[in-house]
């Protein structure tokens, strides 16, 4: 009996150090990349990276993307956290520098020259007071997408004024098409619309004060942006009960040919089936002041490495290799998305993508999206409010003074 | 009852233990976050009282969502218990092909929620959902009838989309689900009825309602007590179809306290205004819960 | 009469079925046949393909194993934990009893979300973070709960007389609970460990929270990532949820005749 247990636990004990010793050249990388093609791509580069490295081993744990907000919190926390997580650019990362669960990587960005080849919004976007903390990887642009078989068949032309836009709608909804679909059910599409109306109406530079507090959402400026609003409502441009359709319901209408435009991400074309691509288009959301500077959305996702992860140096290097150029171009070639690195093959960038490329950069401002420029708590109140209007434009006053009373609120308790 | 003193303690020791560790703590844990700032990441928080609760009385969400759980319900004690109470005596007897039936009324349970989230969405959907379209089909034959309807009016009707008909239509996915789970319980609960004083009622000529009446359903009291009970609590705690179908929108006319909690605390970041939610949420059903079972207590031991 | 309830029961069974049987038409369908003609359109074409992907995609395989591994343990041990608390809750008058009572009671009242972080601290400091362990204890823990006063309740409905005519044999309070107590209660037994499993097994929340390594994870983690961030394919998630749902109903038919055939229990006898 004794002699059973000695060896029990001579060989629990052997285990117990080749695990030990295994860990030390492991890695844990955990994403929120749960979309079919980006999942593939994302396991393409863990690959690569061991077959770079064989001496490191990536345990790699893909996460709903939902969830994962939500499991974040408890990652970061843990002892000990993984090492590699995906994440957004901007207000979201920061929330996380300032509570220190982030591990400077300024080494990173100093040993692999990345200030050469990432541009100065991208540098910005991954920085938080001095020190570099993210790796930024990808970008997608946000258009209003268009049939060209249905404007073709109405015989309309892409707008350029917002005067033009409005007409286009009527003109559709006299055809018998719905000339705006969107889905609110889940809000966010919501959010697009304001941005746009917001920063051609007043300018990127008010949009961002106002998300970060220093305007009011009962100002005279805000009021216009609704105002316009108004208009595209009472233009007959939006579909019926938005709220009752989550965004990939709302993009079948276009798919189906009942809808002509949708002002979304450039991720709407996975969704499209195949053989309507070819009638998909985009153009640039209508300039309304043509005085005023461009802002256009462009939210950034990327890595960083939580700051109290186990294998410190093993995260380092695949963090290195994550900005790589390599993997910037598996980006462009695989996702059809835009990347930061400006050093990359410009030929594997298909036509569509040059054109989303040229879209931004004929932008004099990119933002992040609604709830990742303004604290989440208040653009959760935000949105509801945007999905409010749409249905009950009369209430806007109400709905205005409830929305700056929450931002005062939010804003107050952050100092 | 005379028993050795310690003998409920040798039962009770490791449950309660248990429990106590991974359930009591937690809880109480929970209660003191309520009375912090507490984001739910940083890791320092600061004591704020009940600014949390004072705000939250103040919060036109909280009301909503405390209005739409008290419609809940009202719905759930009525409708599924009633539904599945019937079933579950109609499917006793040896009926044909009753497992069918019997796992038929269960299935709802075992989906995933999102699915049925998934599945209920494209039955309303306004536009080509079951519903709308059933409902133009039938417009359209009363207006060749010769009602004045419109069919197209059919298509317009919003349910997830409409703020006034959102609650409804989840709750009445809700109850989809709910009649097998009251009906399974039931089941259980009718193998415990003394079949003999039926037979000596049946002999005497009672009608099978009078049977129910005063011989089943007074047996069945310890299981209407479970399904009250779970009805209310489920009523109450309500988080998952809310969550995956709309969230509670639309603008918040569809939110429930628990979807209400876990968006402040999780999505918004406010562990300590969240845990203020779960608090109240908490003492309103213990308010529910503990009225009545104190009665039922009281009654058992007379 | 009878005819007529039969009727009404049968139509109803049909129209419950509505949802599911339109979910499995779901699963046998591709995204882009639904986006392009609309969900309760014809299908174009019909395939079991998409169980196969998922399956594949889910990581199914590997991750089967953790979920029973995760729920059989947990639910053993909230049924013996539960019924020897109910059987003292019911068999012993003592000063607490009540109390305890509502407090198994109470366990339920709170929106588990909630206790998430609290949980999530508590094994962390335990050492027990991104275990298996974690998730079985706290499962069966959480469940204590639910159980006890659903059988303390199922409980109440044996007779007194049973119980004291062992003891006047000179029977020990374990043997009665193992002789007595447990067979007469066997069809909430049943019915509590189908729940029960339904729960445990599709729980994925605690399992977020618990884990972190992707060995650990159970079915229902793995085929939450069908679901991406904006893209979903739809019938590829429901065939998942549906192959999810097989262990449940398999324990569903295994169990079912304890609390759903037509046999009386022995209580009424004698």
């Amino acid at each position: 009996m004794r002699r059973i247990t000695i060896s029990i636990l001579t060989t629990l004990l052997v285990a117990l150090l080749a695990w030990g010793a295994a860990q030390s050249g492991m890695l844990r990388y955990n994403s929120y990349m749960s979309d079919p093609a980006v999942r593939d791509m994302d396991e393409r580069i863990v690959n690569a990276f061991m077959e770079l490295y064989p001496n490191v081993r990536v345990e790699h744990s893909t996460i709903n993307h939902e969830d994962f907000k939500q499991a974040i919190r408890t990652y970061l926390v843990a002892s000990p956290p993984p090492g590699v997580l995906t994440w957004f650019a901007g207000e979201r990362m920061r929330f996380f520098t300032r509570a220190g669960l982030i591990a400077p990587i300024t080494d990173v960005w100093q040993d692999n020259d990345w200030a050469s080849v990432y541009s100065a919004g991208a540098q910005a976007m991954s920085r938080d007071a001095g020190e570099y903390y993210f790796v930024p990887s990808s970008y997608y642009w946000w258009a209003v997408y268009y049939r060209t078989d249905i404007y073709d068949e109405v015989g309309i032309e892409v707008p350029e004024t917002w005067g033009q836009f409005l007409d286009n709608c009527r003109a559709l909804d006299a055809a018998g098409y719905i000339p705006v679909t969107i889905g609110t059910r889940f809000r966010w599409p919501a959010g697009g619309w304001f941005d746009y109306l917001n920063m051609r109406v007043n300018g990127p530079e008010f949009h961002i004060r106002l998300l970060d507090g220093l305007e009011s959402y009962e100002s005279e400026e805000v009021r216009n942006t609704f105002a316009h609003w108004k208009q595209a409502i009472d233009a007959g441009c939006f579909i019926d009960n938005p709220a009752a359709y989550n965004w990939q319901e709302a993009a079948d209408f276009m798919s189906q040919r009942e809808a002509g435009m949708y002002l979304m991400g450039q991720f709407i074309m996975d969704v499209v089936p195949e053989d309507q691509q070819p009638y998909f288009d985009f153009f640039r959301f209508p300039i309304i002041d043509p005085s005023l500077p461009i802002g256009e959305d462009a939210p950034t996702d990327g890595w960083f490495i939580a700051a109290n992860a186990a294998n410190m140096e093993n995260a380092k290097l695949f963090a290195g290799f994550l900005g790589s150029r390599e993997v910037a171009e598996m980006n462009a070639r695989d996702l059809g998305r835009l990347v930061l690195r400006t050093d990359i093959d410009p030929s594997i960038y298909t036509e569509t993508q040059h054109k989303g490329a040229a879209l931004l950069q004929g932008a004099d401002y990119i933002a992040q999206f609604y709830d990742r420029d303004t604290p989440e708590e208040l653009a959760d109140r935000g949105m509801d409010a945007f999905v409010e209007f749409m249905a009950n434009p009369g209430a806007l006053d109400r709905i205005l003074a409830d929305l700056q009373r929450e931002a005062e609120r939010v804003f107050a308790a952050r100092e | 009852m005379r028993h050795h003193p310690l003998a409920p303690l040798s039962f009770l020791l490791l449950p309660l233990g248990l429990y106590a560790v991974w359930v009591v703590f937690p809880t109480f844990a929970t209660m003191a976050m309520a009375f912090t700032n507490w984001d739910g990441i940083s890791p320092t928080s600061e004591w704020v009282g009940l600014a949390n609760f004072e705000r939250l009385f103040a919060d036109r969400v909280f009301w909503m969502s405390l209005g739409n759980n008290l419609r809940w319900v009202a719905v759930f004690i009525t409708i599924p218990t009633a539904l599945g109470l019937s079933l579950a005596l109609a499917l006793n007897r040896n009926v044909r092909f009753d497992r069918f039936l019997k796992i038929a009324y269960y299935l709802p349970m075992v989906l995933a929620f999102v699915v049925v989230g998934l599945m209920w969405a494209w039955i309303y959907h306004p536009r080509q959902g079951l519903l709308n379209n059933t409902l133009f089909h039938l417009y359209g034959f009363a207006q060749s009838l010769g009602f004045d309807v419109n069919p197209l009016a059919a298509r317009r009707i919003g349910w997830l989309g409409d703020p006034d008909l959102a609650m409804g239509s989840i709750i009445a996915a809700a109850t989809w689900q709910h009649v097998g789970y009251v009906m399974i319980l039931y089941l259980a609960g009718l193998k415990t009825v003394n079949t003999e004083l039926l037979d000596a009622g049946q002999v005497d000529g009672a009608s099978p309602w009078q049977l129910f009446r005063f011989i089943t359903f007074p047996q069945l009291a310890p299981v209407t007590t479970i399904v009250l009970v779970i009805t209310v609590i489920q009523s109450l705690r309500a988080f998952d179809l809310v969550y995956v179908m709309t969230r509670g929108g639309p603008f918040n006319s569809s939110n429930v306290l628990a979807n209400f909690m876990y968006i402040e605390a999780f999505m918004n970041y406010n562990m300590g205004y969240g845990a203020a939610i779960a608090v109240v949420l908490f003492l309103i059903s213990v308010g529910f819960i503990a009225v009545y079972l104190y009665r039922v207590v009281q009654q058992e031991e007379r | 009469m009878r005819r007529l309830v039969l009727i009404v029961v049968w139509a109803g069974a049909l129209l419950w079925l509505f949802p599911i049987a339109g979910a499995f038409v779901t699963s046998l369908r591709t995204q882009q046949d639904i986006s392009a003609h609309g969900f309760w359109s014809v299908p174009r074409e019909v395939s079991f393909a998409n169980y196969a992907k998922a399956w594949e995609r889910g990581r199914v395989s590997r991750y089967l194993v953790n979920s029973f591994i995760i729920t059989i343990p947990s639910i053993i041990g909230m049924l013996a934990l539960s019924s020897m608390s109910a059987y003292a809750l019911v068999r012993f008058r003592f000063r607490l009893n009540r109390f305890l009572y509502f407090m198994f009671v109470a366990g339920m009242l709170l929106p588990f979300q909630i206790l998430m972080l609290p949980v999530f601290q508590l094994s962390n400091r335990l050492g027990l973070y991104d275990t298996h362990l974690a998730l079985i204890l706290f499962h069966t823990a959480f469940q204590i709960g639910f159980c006890t006063f659903v059988l303390r309740n199922f409980l109440r409905t044996v007779p007194v007389s049973l119980f004291e005519s062992a003891v006047i044999d000179g029977a020990g309070e374990w043997t009665i609970y193992r002789r007595i107590g447990l067979p007469l209660i066997l069809p909430a037994f049943a019915a509590l460990a189908t729940l029960e499993f339904t729960w445990v097994f599709n729980d994925y929340l605690w399992a977020l929270v618990l884990l972190s390594s992707d060995r650990l994870k159970p079915v229902t983690a793995g085929l939450s990532t069908l679901m991406g961030q904006f893209v979903n394919d739809w019938p590829l998630i429901v065939s998942g949820s549906l192959l999810a749902a097989v262990p449940t109903l398999i324990v569903f038919f295994a169990l079912q005749r304890y609390f759903i055939e037509g046999l009386t229990m022995g209580a009424n006898k004698g």
